[in-house]
């Protein structure tokens, strides 16, 4: 299999620890994955704003470059860059007469029939595949950890675009954190928005959302919060003193890539996963919560 | 073209097969704050009501969460509704009536221009100056810049694969 990678912009700036946990990671478990050469942006909810076929074209412009590569699949840990590739190859697919405009507009020569699958690291990772690879290379047990796992909107959501795991109640996340020996809690916020890029805009909106996330969080008993996806890391991540303002208590609650969770159960440090880079700091958590086993 | 079918058109779907359940107002996460929910927008889109839905506030607030088209009973997509009324508000010169995010979308493709990728930081900050917002962003920027999260902007010399298809949008889109 051979795997591309397309970090995204988010991965590239403020989210560099998600990028470096996510490389280590592939690494240290011998999967080798292959920058997309010369990504651009996704284009996010912006782009289809200003024009369907400027939405489209832009997301599939990596798709189509990673065809070219050759690539079986096109890794994008960003749900949301993720969303727009498989929403985008979705509409191609069902409409030959748009699908021969967004050819011509992308001028690369590349027929946008059979692209590749792009898919979330979770859909790799959580494959019966790893389940005893992941096993053998364990070293620190963080079975004393108590976690819940945030997906947000677009790991598994729509299905009709995603086509991986359940929408309302996905699982893939959970797997691979009972995996390492996490004590993943049940909650019903798995699947809520955060708020995403109001974050720029509307921060209010966005410490709206994630207090009811921290709400829930906490009554489910959670120590951290896992995710998978850039904005919601950023959201829950750098914002904790305003929620706590509105919670009307104190709230340290470290907030963790499932990469770097399952790459600091693998024995990697928290240089290389990029610990220090967050805001509420989760190096003593982690520490307090391991046992190294033998 | 009919206002429904203009939508339609954009969207890839039949507006007409919504039951007005509410299904997707009911878990819209930013309906509270929007003056049309999102099934409101769907039947002011059905009865033609082209003026109130372009000038709403909730095609602008709408996050493109996809909640409300993953939870429709009758495959219907409010979200992809909602792009596309955007668009065609744009299109009309109709100012967003949350005027942050149209500020915030267009700054984004801008940026986009430069290097094919956004500068994260550059996007923000070129955001809240337009907005207002930059001194009380300032305390994130700082909380970001001591964490080590902030990194300088490249230099504009990247991006050819992204300006070239801009273009060719824009050309193509002229001719229609
Ligand atoms: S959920 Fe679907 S059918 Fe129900 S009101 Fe919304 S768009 Fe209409
Ligand atoms: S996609 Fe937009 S309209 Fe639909 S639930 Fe999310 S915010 Fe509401």
């Amino acid at each position: 299999m051979k795997y591309g990678y397309y970090p995204g912009c988010s991965l590239e700036g403020i989210s560099a620890e998600y990028d470096d946990s996510i490389r280590s990671l592939f690494k240290r478990l011998d999967v080798t994955i292959e920058d997309l050469p010369g990504w651009i942006c996704c284009g996010t909810v912006a782009a289809p704003s200003m024009s369907r076929l400027l939405g489209l074209a832009t997301p599939l412009w990596n798709v189509a470059r990673a065809k070219q590569a050759g690539y079986d699949q096109l890794i994008a840990p960003c749900s949301a860059c993720l969303y727009h590739f498989k929403h985008a190859a979705q509409q191609v697919a069902e409409s030959p007469a748009l699908r021969a405009e967004v050819e011509a507009v992308l001028a690369l020569g590349v027929p946008l029939a059979s692209l590749p699958p792009t898919v979330h690291p979770l859909e790799i990772l959580s494959a019966d595949a790893f389940e005893s690879r992941i096993n053998q290379l364990v070293q620190r047990d963080l079975s004393a950890l108590k976690a819940v796992c945030y997906y947000g909107c677009h790991i598994s959501r729509p299905a009709k675009v995603m086509q991986f795991d359940d929408p309302e109640n996905p699982q893939s996340m959970d797997r691979l954190m009972k995996w390492v020996g996490v004590q993943v809690l049940d909650w019903p916020s798995k699947v809520d928005c955060c708020g995403a890029h109001f974050s720029l805009i509307k921060p209010g909106i966005v410490v709206d959302l994630c207090t009811r996330l921290f709400e829930s969080a906490l009554e489910a008993g959670a120590e951290a919060i896992i995710v998978g996806c850039p904005m919601c890391h950023a959201n829950l991540d750098t914002r904790q003193d305003e929620i706590a303002a509105k919670l009307g208590r104190p709230l340290n609650m470290p907030v963790l890539y499932f990469s770097q969770v399952l790459g600091f159960a693998l024995g990697l440090s928290p240089d290389v996963l990029g610990f220090k880079k967050h805001i509420v700091d989760p190096v003593p958590l982690m520490l307090e919560k391991c046992h190294l086993s033998a | 073209m009919a206002f429904r079918h203009e939508i339609e058109a954009l969207s890839s779907q039949n507006a007409n097969l919504c039951f007005q359940c509410s299904k997707c107002s009911a878990s819209c996460p930013l309906a509270d704050m929007m003056d049309l929910k999102p099934a409101q927008v769907m039947h002011s889109i059905r009865l033609g009501r082209e003026e109130a839905v372009l000038n709403s506030t909730a095609i602008w607030l709408c996050l493109g969460c996809e909640t409300c088209s993953a939870r429709c009973p009758q495959q219907v997509e409010p979200a992809a509704a909602m792009a596309a009324a955007r668009v065609i508000a744009l299109k009309r010169g109709i100012q967003p009536s949350v005027k942050e995010v149209g500020i915030y979308y267009r700054g984004f493709v801008d940026n986009m221009r430069l290097n094919g990728k956004i500068h994260d930081a550059s996007v923000a900050g070129v955001t809240q100056l337009l907005t207002g917002q930059f001194t009380s962003s300032l305390p994130m920027a700082w909380k970001l810049l001591t964490h080590g999260r902030l990194k300088p902007p490249p230099l504009p010399f990247g991006g050819g694969g992204f300006r070239r298809l801009y273009n060719n949008v824009l050309a193509k889109e002229r001719e229609t």
